[in-house]
């Protein structure tokens, strides 16, 4: 009777939560994908006309759409999910501001660091990534 | 901490996620409980025993305290 019990699925607040992070937040990335598209087109970031910066600037715009429905959600979930999310967040910030200072100390010792921005972005997100997976698997 | 969600759930033939559904929780929020490795905030301490129709000290107790089966409370005895 105990296990029965206890290998149900989601429950369906569950499913109803993680739909209705999936409604706010796929929108966001379609959004993003849209316009960075446009950018990497029409933007000529390459170019020399001022107007670049504004084009450069553009997929903020769509970012924030995403930080909306990230925010959205962690009011949707309950106490001990915000702290399973906290625990990714923290990894994922402590490794962004390793992997800055350790790209600002080669940056100063003289390695080309071509798209550093990038490498520090994608160490944070996939720290939390990671560890939000690893929190939610204890 | 130490519970009696887990006996008390089963008492009541309820899946992880029904108890979930009406604590208003996610099935692991409700796991991490029974395992001991959660501990809920006071409102939510309240609405399991509202639930249950036990008080809150009859559920849950201090590693250092003797467990008193839930079940061998008077439901009536909310506080």
């Amino acid at each position: 009777m105990t296990s029965d019990l206890d290998n149900t699925p989601e429950s369906a607040g569950d499913r109803a939560r993680t739909q209705a992070h999936h409604r706010d937040f796929w929108p966001s990335i379609v959004g993003y994908v849209a316009v960075l598209t446009a950018v990497l087109i029409w933007g000529g970031l390459d170019g020399d006309s001022p107007s670049r910066f504004l084009w450069a600037l553009l997929p903020v715009v769509p970012a924030l759409w995403t930080v909306r429905a990230v925010l959205r959600h962690v009011r949707r979930i309950d106490d001990y999910q915000q702290l399973l999310l906290l625990h990714g967040l923290a990894v994922g910030f402590a490794i962004a501001m390793i992997a800055s200072l350790t790209v600002g100390f080669l940056g100063i010792a003289g390695l080309p660091m071509q798209g550093a921005g990038w490498v520090i972005y994608s160490a944070g997100m996939l720290g939390w990534l990671v560890a939000g997976r690893l929190a939610r698997r204890r | 901490m130490n519970n009696q969600l887990k006996v008390l759930r089963e008492t009541h033939g309820w899946s992880q996620g029904a108890l979930a559904d009406r604590l208003q929780v996610s099935r692991q929020t409700v796991n991490a409980l029974e395992t001991g490795r959660y501990d809920p905030s006071l409102p939510l301490a309240f609405r399991i025993a509202r639930l249950f129709a036990q008080p809150i000290e009859a559920i849950f107790q201090l590693d250092d305290e003797p467990s008193v089966p839930a079940t061998a409370r008077n439901p009536g005895d909310v506080r």
